[in-house]
C-alpha cells in the first residue's frame, strides 16, 4: 500500500450554527479501492461529502485531489478534476428524460456554449451524436436502457439511484463518491449494482462510499472508514474494523 | 415552482401541434373579427376611421400590439420558462427598451416654454437614427442592463429575485415620470416616427408596415430563440430550472448559464419596447407599470411555459380579451367602465380554469426525445 492516496482530507471543519457537523477530520483515499465510511447518523459523512465535492465551503482544513488542492473550489470545477458525488436523496432532474439527464453529465459538449452553436455547428452536432451514444451504453450498463425516453420523475426510487449512478459514470470520473448507493434498492439489484461497481473498480476507477448496508460494507469494501461527531474514529479492513470494540460501541451495537 | 404544478406531460406529435396552433390562432384573433364585425360598426370605433381600411387599421392595431406582447413572452419564457428565473421587472426592460428606442429615432425635441411656463421639457437624444438602430440601441440597453441587474439579484433564490427585479421596475418607473427633463415627465417622448413613413402620412400603410416588420421580428425570434433553447445550451437551461444544484454537481457553470439566458431575455424584451414605441407612436411611464409584467406572466402560464409557440399564442389571446373588452367599452356606453373589471374576472376565472385542467398551458412543454 504504497501508492499515493487519491484524495486527502486534511483537519476539514464545518459547522452549522452551534453544531460542529464535521471537527477536523482527516483521512484518505487509495486509488482503485472501494472504500467505506460509516458512522452513526449525524456524524457528518453526508456534510464531509458536501464538502469535498464543493457544494459546502469549509470553515477551514485542505482537501488534495491527486495531490492537488480542491477545497474553495466550485462543484462544477471539482467535477472537471474527475470527482463526481451522487446524492443520498436522487436529485435528478425531473421534467428531462432519464437520455437527457445522462447527456447532461458529459464533461465538454462543445454545444452548451452558447456561440459553439453559431460558430461551430458541426463539432456541436458531433459531440452531440457522440454523447448520446456513450450514454445509452452507460444506460446500458445500469440496465436503465429501456427507460431511456421517460422523463426522470417517472422513474421509481431505485431507478433513480441507478440514475445518480449513471450520471456519475457519464463524466467519467477518477473518483466517484455514493451517497448510500443502495439504499432502497430491491436485493438482486442492489447485488448487480455493487457487481458494476467492482468491474469498474478493476477498470481502475475509485469508490468511496457512505452506506448503512453491513453487506455492502463487509463484502464489497477494501477498506471501512467509521466516523463518529465529525471526526475519523477508526479505520482498516472491513473485518478489523467490525471486531473494533470502539466502533461497536458507537455505531454497529453490542 | 409555484406557477408550474407537477409537471407531467406525456409525448405529443407535431401534427396535433399544429393542428392545435391552428385553432387557437383562429380562437386568438376572433375578438378581433367579432369586435368589427359582429357588433355595429356605427357605434364602436375609438380607433378606427371609416370603412374597412379604418376597420382593418382597428384589426391590426390588435395584432401589432399583440405581436409586442408576444416578444415580450418569449424574452420571459426564456428566463423563466427554460432556466426558472422569476424576473417580475419585465415591465422595466420593456421601459428602457421603449424609450432607448424612442430617444433614438425621434427628432430634436428641445423643451417648449410658453409665457414662462414649461409646456413640454424635452428628452434625452432626439437623433433621427433609423428605426433599425434604435431597435438594435434598446436590445444592447436592455440586454446590458439585465446583465448589471443579474450580477447581485440571480444570487438570490427565486422569490428575492422577483422582489429585487419587481422593485428594479418600480424605480425605473419612477425615475421614468420625475427625471422630466431626460425623459420629457409625465408627457414622456411624443412624435415617435414609425420604421417606414409615407408622404402624405397614411395611418393604413403605417399599420401594414408595423405588422409586417412585427411580424418578421417575430418569427426571426422564434426561429433563432427555438434554436437556441432546443440545444444542448437549453438543454443546460432547462436542468438549472429543475435543479441548480444538481445541475452544478454536474459540472456546469450554473451562474454564467443564468446570466445568458437572463441577458438575452433582456434584450428580447428591449426589442419589444422598441417596436411598441414606433408602433404607437409615443411613450410614456404610466403605461409600464407593474401590470404589464403579471399580463406577460399570465401570457406565458396560458400559452404554455417552455413552449415559444405556446406563449406566443397566449399573448394573442390574453392581449385579445384586454382589446375585445376595449371595444365592448365603447359599446356598451351605459356600463362601460365596468368591462375592464369584468375582463379581470374573466382573465381569473380562465387562469383558474387553466391551472386546474392544464396547468401545463394551452400547449404543452414537449419531451425531447433524443435520437
Amino acid at each position: 500500500m504504497a501508492r499515493d492516496p487519491i484524495l486527502e482530507v486534511e483537519d476539514i471543519e464545518k459547522a452549522f450554527g452551534g453544531i460542529r457537523a464535521v471537527d477536523k477530520c482527516s483521512l484518505t483515499v487509495l486509488p482503485q479501492s472501494i472504500t467505506g465510511l460509516i458512522g452513526p447518523n449525524g456524524a457528518g459523512k453526508s456534510t464531509l461529502f458536501n464538502i469535498i465535492a464543493g457544494l459546502y465551503r469549509p470553515d477551514g482544513g485542505e482537501i488534495r485531489l491527486d495531490g492537488g488542492r480542491i477545497d474553495g473550489l466550485p462543484p462544477y470545477e471539482i467535477v472537471t478534476r474527475g470527482l463526481t458525488k451522487t446524492w443520498q436523496i436522487p436529485h435528478e432532474l425531473r421534467n428531462l428524460t432519464v437520455l437527457e439527464n445522462v447527456v447532461l453529465a458529459a464533461k465538454g459538449n462543445s454545444g452548451e456554449h452558447l456561440l459553439n452553436l453559431f460558430f461551430r455547428p458541426r463539432q456541436v452536432k458531433r459531440d452531440e451524436q457522440r454523447w448520446r451514444a456513450r450514454a445509452r451504453e452507460v444506460l446500458k450498463l445500469t440496465q436503465l436502457d429501456k427507460l431511456a425516453d421517460e422523463h426522470a420523475v417517472t422513474l421509481s426510487g431505485g431507478q433513480k439511484k441507478l440514475l445518480e449512478l449513471s450520471r456519475a459514470l457519464m463524466s467519467d470520473p477518477a473518483i466517484v463518491l455514493l451517497d448510500e448507493p443502495v439504499a432502497g434498492v430491491n436485493p438482486a439489484l442492489a447485488g448487480s449494482l455493487m457487481d458494476l461497481i467492482e468491474t469498474l473498480r478493476r477498470e481502475g476507477k475509485t469508490f468511496f462510499l457512505i452506506e448503512h448496508d453491513m453487506n455492502v460494507i463487509m463484502n464489497r469494501c477494501d477498506r471501512v472508514i467509521v466516523m463518529h461527531q465529525g471526526r475519523k474514529l477508526a479505520e482498516g479492513p472491513p473485518q478489523t474494523v467490525k471486531t473494533d470494540p470502539v466502533v461497536i460501541d458507537s455505531y454497529l451495537g453490542g | 415552482m409555484a406557477a408550474t404544478p407537477g409537471r407531467s406531460r406525456p409525448a405529443q406529435t407535431s401534427s396535433a401541434q399544429g393542428i392545435a396552433i391552428a385553432i387557437i390562432f383562429v380562437i386568438a384573433i376572433t375578438p378581433a373579427i367579432v369586435g368589427q364585425i359582429v357588433l355595429p360598426s356605427g357605434v364602436i370605433k375609438p380607433l378606427s376611421t371609416q370603412g374597412l381600411p379604418g376597420t382593418l387599421i382597428n384589426i391590426g392595431f390588435y395584432i401589432s400590439i399583440s405581436i409586442i406582447f408576444a416578444i415580450l413572452a418569449l424574452g420571459f419564457n426564456l428566463q423563466w420558462g427554460y432556466t426558472g428565473l422569476f424576473n417580475a421587472g419585465v415591465a422595466g426592460f420593456y421601459l428602457i427598451g421603449a424609450y432607448v428606442a424612442a430617444f433614438a429615432i425621434t427628432a430634436p425635441s428641445p423643451p417648449i416654454v410658453i409665457a414662462n411656463v414649461v409646456v413640454y421639457p424635452g428628452h434625452l437624444g432626439g437623433y433621427s437614427l433609423p428605426f433599425v438602430a434604435g431597435a438594435i440601441l434598446a436590445m444592447i440597453a436592455s440586454g446590458g442592463t439585465a446583465a448589471v441587474l443579474a450580477l447581485p439579484a440571480l444570487r438570490l433564490r427565486a422569490d428575492y429575485l422577483a422582489i429585487a427585479t419587481l422593485a428594479f421596475a418600480v424605480i425605473l418607473q419612477i425615475f421614468a415620470r420625475n427625471l422630466t427633463s431626460l425623459t420629457g415627465g409625465a408627457i414622456g417622448v411624443v412624435l415617435i416616427p414609425k420604421p417606414i413613413e409615407l408622404q402624405p402620412p397614411s395611418a393604413f400603410f403605417n399599420t401594414m408596415t408595423i405588422i409586417g416588420i412585427g411580424a418578421a421580428v417575430l418569427l426571426f425570434l422564434l426561429l433563432l430563440l427555438q434554436f437556441i433553447s432546443e440545444s444542448p445550451w437549453g438543454r443546460v437551461l432547462r436542468a438549472v430550472r429543475e435543479d441548480e444544484e444538481a445541475t452544478m454537481a454536474l459540472g456546469k457553470n450554473t451562474f454564467r448559464y443564468k446570466l445568458q439566458a437572463f441577458a438575452l431575455g433582456g434584450a428580447v424584451m428591449g426589442l419589444a419596447g422598441a417596436l411598441y414605441a414606433s408602433t404607437v407612436g409615443y411613450v410614456q411611464e404610466s403605461y409600464f407599470a407593474p401590470a404589464v409584467t403579471f399580463s406577460v406572466w399570465v401570457m406565458v402560464i396560458v400559452g404554455g411555459s417552455g413552449n415559444n409557440r405556446g406563449v406566443i399564442i397566449g399573448a394573442f389571446l390574453i392581449y385579445g380579451l384586454e382589446w375585445f373588452s376595449v371595444q365592448m367599452k365603447d359599446y356598451f356606453t351605459d356600463f362601460g367602465d365596468q368591462i375592464f373589471y369584468v375582463r379581470l374576472m374573466v382573465v381569473g376565472a380562465l387562469l383558474i380554469l387553466l391551472i386546474l385542467f392544464r396547468p401545463e398551458g394551452i400547449l404543452r412543454e414537449t419531451k425531447r426525445v433524443l435520437r
